[in-house]
């Protein structure tokens, strides 16, 4: 048994990429959210400010050239010392006019430095974060014009931040909780959704260890339409593996009870009387036919199950290599052959089934006939029908059966297991096939095969 | 002529080195892929028989190997299984002939003779020059249609001389061809062999088959009748 790596299974590798992908989602959502809130808080700071120097600018009173304030401002804020709203405002060279007196213990460049009014335009609100100080910054340039003489002012407001800081670490906080329950709902949510989405293929896994220990024949039950035509296929596997099994087993068993018979011949022989002549003789019969008998069981055991997943060969390649295979060792005798092939011929079965029926007949037909060989193939009214024929001596009409059945030979002086055509005929018809022995328009025999697509 | 008998069954093996020692060919034998490849590849083999299923390396990549390599010996394989994908890929992959286990040692014979006559450029069994008469498959020599008496070291040598006629055959390659590895060079002996061929052969020095070409070798002078090619 192999060791189990949570990649091995479909559920792990899924539960490994949704934990790796769904943190980095949560995290991006986070991060817009917090942003999101932060401009928003920020916006209404300015907003705010913006409203204090409205106020501001209500409040004061131009005289001749000074400004002048009220008793009392209407915000309390600017009179209690460090209390996170101060006001100051210069004048057109820069100098300070007016500070609030919230703001005395204000470190002082913020509010007395000399600014440089040329940076602000008239009338344009500049608004900024000073981290630094912890400090929020209005700034409106104003004119105010009176007896045809201009006067430029900078109000200044600022606001501490500490009160946004909380209150955007209070979200913050809020937020990590609830992406985290998000995080280990989805998770959850993805665990079980996983586990029935994966459940016909652990059933599946399950049948097929019934199968494995014997307590099932095949995948039973409904499967979803996705598993289906695999638990199809795999039905239609385990059902041709069961009776290539079982031709096994008959194959090993008619093996058995056939070779037994020859055995006991030559076990008999030992305590006859024989010369030596004629016990070489004896035992050279009966290895012959045990000889037939291994080769016979064996081709038939081998033997492909018919068309099991519906594949296709191309028979011209497979007819030219056996041609050109057979030429070499007839090379001798010179046979010249001619091949008529239709296009695209396909045989729907096995390539090793194909061959051993072109095996066993075109060579015959280069063992027996003189000089030429004619194969040609087409597909007619959906069969494959394929043509192989000699200009040899020919075989009678009440031979033509006989031929083609096991162990029979016509001509024993050519060496020979005397079983070929049988085992071509075997294949054909497993395959619902035809044989037929026919005369030759060139002289011979033709064997004409006959495949159903 | 020499064989080299690639075969991974010592019963089977020693059979057909028997067998066709018996038949007057210098047979050499091995039972693994790995030294087949070597000694084809080394020395000068008239023929190899392999078969299919050998440990190491398997006949039909000993097969490619030779080939690729340039060797051009004839090659019959061996195969148990006997299905007609064993023989396709054998003969696709250099080999000449097959058999089909088990069987007949005339089978055999018949086949590797057929490819060394046909190696040679003959097509028929029976080589006929005037005289004499030379039958590759009985492995007889035949002088005015009576059979000559030869020992198979003499056989051997002039059949070898006969299936390259023409050509002039240095001492040191009839002995690669007609002895083992180990057989002692410097001697005499081909001298001997030649020179008693040539009493039993032509007895009255009229036909001159065989020519001492000097410093080189030896050849066979004769050309074959017409019909006998």
């Amino acid at each position: 048994m192999n060791v189990k790596y949570p990649l091995h299974s479909l559920q792990g590798r899924l539960l490994i990429a949704s934990a790796l992908i769904l943190p980095i989602v949560l995290l991006i959502a986070g991060l817009a959210l917090s942003k999101a809130y932060n401009y928003s808080l920020e916006n209404a700071v300015k907003d705010r400010l913006q409203l204090q120097v409205y106020l501001l600018l209500g409040a004061v009173e131009l005289k001749e050239d000074h400004i002048l304030f009220p008793e009392r401002l209407q915000e309390p804020r600017y009179e209690q010392i460090n209390s996170g709203l101060y006001a100051a405002i210069h004048d057109q060279k820069g100098e300070l006019l007016w500070r609030s007196l919230s703001s005395v213990l204000l470190d002082d460049p913020l509010v007395t430095e000399v600014i440089n009014l040329g940076g602000i335009t008239t009338g344009e609100p500049r608004f900024e974060h000073i981290p630094e100080a912890s400090l929020f910054r209005f700034q409106l340039r104003i004119l105010w014009e009176t007896r045809g003489k201009e006067h430029s002012f900078l109000f200044t407001v600022m606001e501490s931040d500490e009160l946004l800081s909380r209150d955007i670490n209070a979200y913050e906080q809020q937020l990590i909780v609830w992406l985290g329950i998000i995080f280990l709902v989805a998770l959850l949510a993805q665990t079980l959704i996983l586990s029935w989405g994966l459940t016909p293929l652990r059933r599946l896994a399950r049948d097929l260890k019934a199968i494995e220990s014997g307590s099932a024949e095949k995948l039973s039950g409904n499967y979803p339409d996705e598993v289906e035509p695999v638990t199809e296929n795999l039905n239609e596997l385990i059902e041709s593996e069961r009776k290539q099994r079982e031709r096994y087993r008959n194959t090993l068993g008619d093996l058995a009870h056939s070779l037994k018979t020859p055995l006991a011949v030559m076990r008999g022989a030992e305590l006859e009387e024989h010369e030596l002549h004629s016990y070489q003789s004896l035992v050279s019969e009966q290895v012959e036919r045990m000889n037939q008998i291994v080769q016979y069981q064996l081709s038939r055991a081998v033997k492909s199950q018919s068309k099991p997943l519906g594949k296709s060969v191309a028979v011209t390649p497979i007819i030219e290599r056996m041609l050109s295979a057979l030429g070499k060792v007839y090379r001798n005798k010179g046979v010249t052959s001619e091949v008529n092939l239709a296009e695209d011929l396909l045989f729907y079965g096995d390539e090793r089934d194909l061959m051993e029926v072109l095996g066993n007949i075109m060579e015959n037909a280069f063992k027996y006939g003189h000089s030429h060989v004619k194969v040609s193939g087409s597909h007619k009214n959906a069969e494959l029908i394929l043509t192989i024929c000699d200009d040899g001596p020919g075989v009678t009409p009440d031979m033509r059966q006989v031929i083609l059945q096991r162990g029979a030979r016509l001509d024993t002086s050519i060496q020979g297991q005397g079983i070929g055509l049988s085992v071509a005929t075997d294949i054909i018809s497993s395959y619902q096939g035809e044989i037929e022995v026919t005369d030759s328009p060139i002289g011979g025999t033709c064997f004409v095969i006959r495949f159903p697509d | 002529m020499k064989l080299l008998v690639v075969e991974d069954d010592p019963d089977l093996r020693r059979q057909l080195v028997t067998a066709l020692g018996s038949n007057n060919y210098t047979v050499e034998e091995t039972a693994d892929g790995e030294e087949a490849l070597y000694m084809g590849e080394e020395y000068p083999y008239d023929l190899a028989i392999v078969d299919l299923g050998l440990p190491k390396l398997s006949g039909i990549e000993v097969i490619k190997r030779w080939r690729a390599a340039g060797k051009e010996f004839p090659i019959i394989i061996l195969t148990a299984r006997g299905d007609w994908q064993d023989k396709v890929e054998g003969l696709e992959a250099g080999a000449d002939d097959y058999l089909v286990k088990p069987f007949h040692m005339e089978e055999l014979t018949a086949r590797l003779n057929a490819l060394l006559r046909r190696a040679a450029g003959h097509s028929k069994p029976v080589l006929e020059f005037g005289p004499l008469k030379i039958d590759t498959t009985g492995r007889v020599v035949y002088r005015h249609n009576e059979a000559v008496k030869l020992t198979s070291y003499e056989y051997r040598t002039f059949e070898y001389l006969v299936l390259n006629a023409g050509k002039t055959i240095s001492k040191s390659e009839l002995t690669e061809h007609l002895y083992h590895q180990d057989f002692d060079r410097d001697s005499n002996v081909l001298e001997v062999f030649i020179r008693r061929l040539r009493q039993k052969l032509d007895p009255d020095q009229d036909l001159q088959p065989i020519t001492t070409v000097r410093g080189l070798g030896y050849r066979f002078a004769l050309t074959a009748d017409k019909d006998s090619e």
